[in-house]
């Protein structure tokens, strides 16, 4: 461009900052946003986004399902016959949350280590504790999404064709969906990032959660079942968490699948045995991180 | 005490970091000042120890560590808020593009998303991958990835760098590219750089100061100016007939060693004129004729013997 029309290129160099800057406590918003975007595949290729819409998806599909059904049929024929609780609604997103827990939530932790991020996070203004922080809350959003979004979802289009509950009794009714979707979503979340912080590898995650979540199952159902073993040893199994969730809604376990009896297991004990699934998930990715240098 | 500057950025005392039985870091006295500083030893000497010590990623044993006014053992995150930092190894997220790390890096840092996403472009420029900036890292070379972890270094205008190893990987060509980037952005952009590198050669040339490591102490500390002082023999070197110079210089009386068409001779009096007499006697010509000046290397050797 010539001078003569009065247009001129400056370099201008380099730039120091001296705009607003965030507190360094703000770094773990930052983390979760990001993580929360990897676990969903967002800014990435479409092979990333599958899993995650199909967990999603297999969540809400049947709340959907159920909703279209009420929308044809009088909500006083099904109600008890076809309509499942909300209780045994948690029994229905087991699927998908098991299938975000071992195909999509290693990517949280996993990539970090195996890339070289890990590094690059904790020289910067965060240390292990935030870190986990931020990781297992990126993680956990997504599953709250899960267990929260379809009966609140449930809620709402009950409530519209009139099968939903009194307006005195919903807003106890949305307070144990938050608490029983909180304790699942964390179960879920615990043995996803238990198990990833053990590995740099997705897939070895992927099966090593897989089998953390049925090989327990199995056993204790076979134990229970087979001989007089305490039905509290279901505490142990991935069943603490759906009866977790029948205890706060305060209904009764019905036979709607195989799962050990744990019916008579007290519920003292069973929010015992959920915190400490959850509380094992953090002191195992803690151990974990501490163990291989990461300070704090 | 080893002293560089008089106002540090990094002051260390009795510092000490013990892993079980091994001492990596043994009682480490140093400042380190403005400028650009080469933390220079063999592999083993204790430097990444001391950068993860300067960070707060390692708790000292013994002793008192001061960055940036601040101590890195109780108040890490704030030093690490200051720090920009590029390490050692070339792993990056494959599948994210330079810009997009950068600027996550940038906000991780505290810096505002609009802000981050310019300033993040404004390093990847000022580094030479304005045009690479939205290639997926997994994409690019050694030599690029190099210079995106610089940019996520000084994205968020630190006041302080740590490069480790940063020239580990390149070619000669890229390592010349890069050590002037350093360079640029040590004198330029205003920030202090603490440079981790076992090549003494690449300290020498960027470097406003060193600090020699060697088996977790300070082996020489200073500014480069002062440890490359003058030594006390003047060098000639000439065309041809080396031998004969050194034989005339010698029959003056003078101290002389000879090497190929490099004449070495202790100073003394009267020292420039007899060279100056004896190579218009033999009528050679002189290719340098100035004092011995040691090199780092030099300066290694001597204090590592």
């Amino acid at each position: 461009m010539s001078s003569e029309q009065g247009a001129r290129i400056f370099d201008v160099g380099y730039r120091s900052y001296d705009g607003p800057r965030s507190a360094p406590v703000w770094a773990l918003v930052t983390v979760w946003k990001h993580t929360l975007q990897r676990v969903l595949g967002l800014h990435r290729s479409f092979r990333h986004k599958v899993l995650p819409a199909i967990a999603v998806l297999i969540a809400f599909l049947p709340a959907v399902v159920f909703v279209g059904i009420t929308a044809f049929l009088p909500a006083s024929q099904i109600l008890n016959e076809i309509l499942p609780s909300y209780g045994e609604y948690v029994g229905e997103t087991t699927m998908a949350l098991a299938l975000f827990a071992s195909l999509v939530a290693p990517e949280a932790l996993c990539t970090d280590r195996r890339t070289g991020m890990l590094d690059l996070y904790l020289a910067g203004p965060l240390d292990v504790k935030r870190y986990l922080a931020a990781k297992w809350a990126a993680v956990a959003s997504v599953m709250l999404v899960m267990t929260i979004g379809p009966q609140l979802f449930l809620l709402v289009s009950y409530t519209i064709v009139s099968a939903g509950p009194s307006l005195g009794d919903a807003p106890l009714l949305i307070v144990r969906i938050v608490v029983s979707g909180v304790g699942v979503a964390l179960f879920y979340t615990a043995v996803a990032m238990g198990v990833s912080s053990l590995t740099t590898r997705r897939a070895v995650a992927a099966v090593a959660t897989v089998l953390v979540l049925l090989v327990p199952q199995i056993a204790v159902g076979v134990a229970v079942e087979s001989s007089d073993a305490p039905e509290e040893l279901t505490l142990l199994t991935p069943s603490v968490a759906t009866e977790f969730a029948f205890r706060v809604f305060g209904e009764a376990r019905g036979a709607l699948n195989d799962d050990p009896p744990i019916a008579d297991v007290p519920t003292g004990l069973v929010v015992a045995g959920l915190a400490g699934w959850i509380l094992l998930g953090g002191a195992v990715c803690l151990l974990s991180y501490r163990r291989q240098g990461a300070r704090r | 005490m080893s002293e560089i500057a008089t106002t540090p950025v990094v002051s260390a005392r009795g510092v000490t970091k013990r892993y079980k039985s091994t001492v990596a870091v043994d009682g480490l006295d140093v400042d380190i000042g403005h400028g650009i500083t080469g933390l220079l030893g063999p592999n083993g000497a204790g430097k990444t120890t001391f950068i993860a010590l300067v960070l707060g990623l390692r708790l000292r044993d013994a002793g008192e560590l001061i960055v940036l006014g601040h101590d890195p053992a109780s108040s890490g995150i704030d030093v690490r808020a200051r720090v920009g930092y590029a390490p050692e190894h070339h792993n990056l997220p494959p599948d994210v593009h330079a810009a997009d790390l950068v600027r996550h890096l940038g906000e991780l840092h505290g810096l505002p998303a609009r802000a981050a996403i310019q300033r993040a472009n404004d390093a990847l420029w000022q580094v030479g991958l304005g045009e690479e900036r939205f290639r997926p890292i997994g994409t690019m070379s050694t030599g690029q990835r190099q210079r995106v972890k610089l940019a996520g270094a000084i994205v968020h205008d630190p006041e302080l760098v740590l490069l480790d190893e940063p020239t580990d990987g390149l070619d000669p060509l890229q390592r010349d590219d890069m050590l002037a980037l350093i360079r640029r952005v040590g004198s330029e952009f205003g920030m202090d750089i603490v440079i981790s590198s076992h090549h003494l050669e690449e300290a020498e040339r960027i470097c406003d100061a060193v600090v020699i490591l060697g088996g977790g102490s300070v082996v020489r500390a200073g500014r480069l100016s002062e440890l490359r002082r003058d030594s006390e023999r003047l060098i000639v070197v000439v065309d041809d007939r080396a031998p004969e110079l050194a034989a005339a210089l010698r029959g003056h009386g003078f101290d002389v060693a000879e090497h190929g068409e490099t004449v070495s001779i202790v100073w003394a009096d009267g020292v420039h004129d007899a060279v100056r007499d004896a190579v218009a006697d033999l009528g050679v010509g002189i290719r340098r004729l100035g004092p011995e000046r040691q090199t780092l290397e030099d300066v290694y050797m001597e204090a590592s013997a």
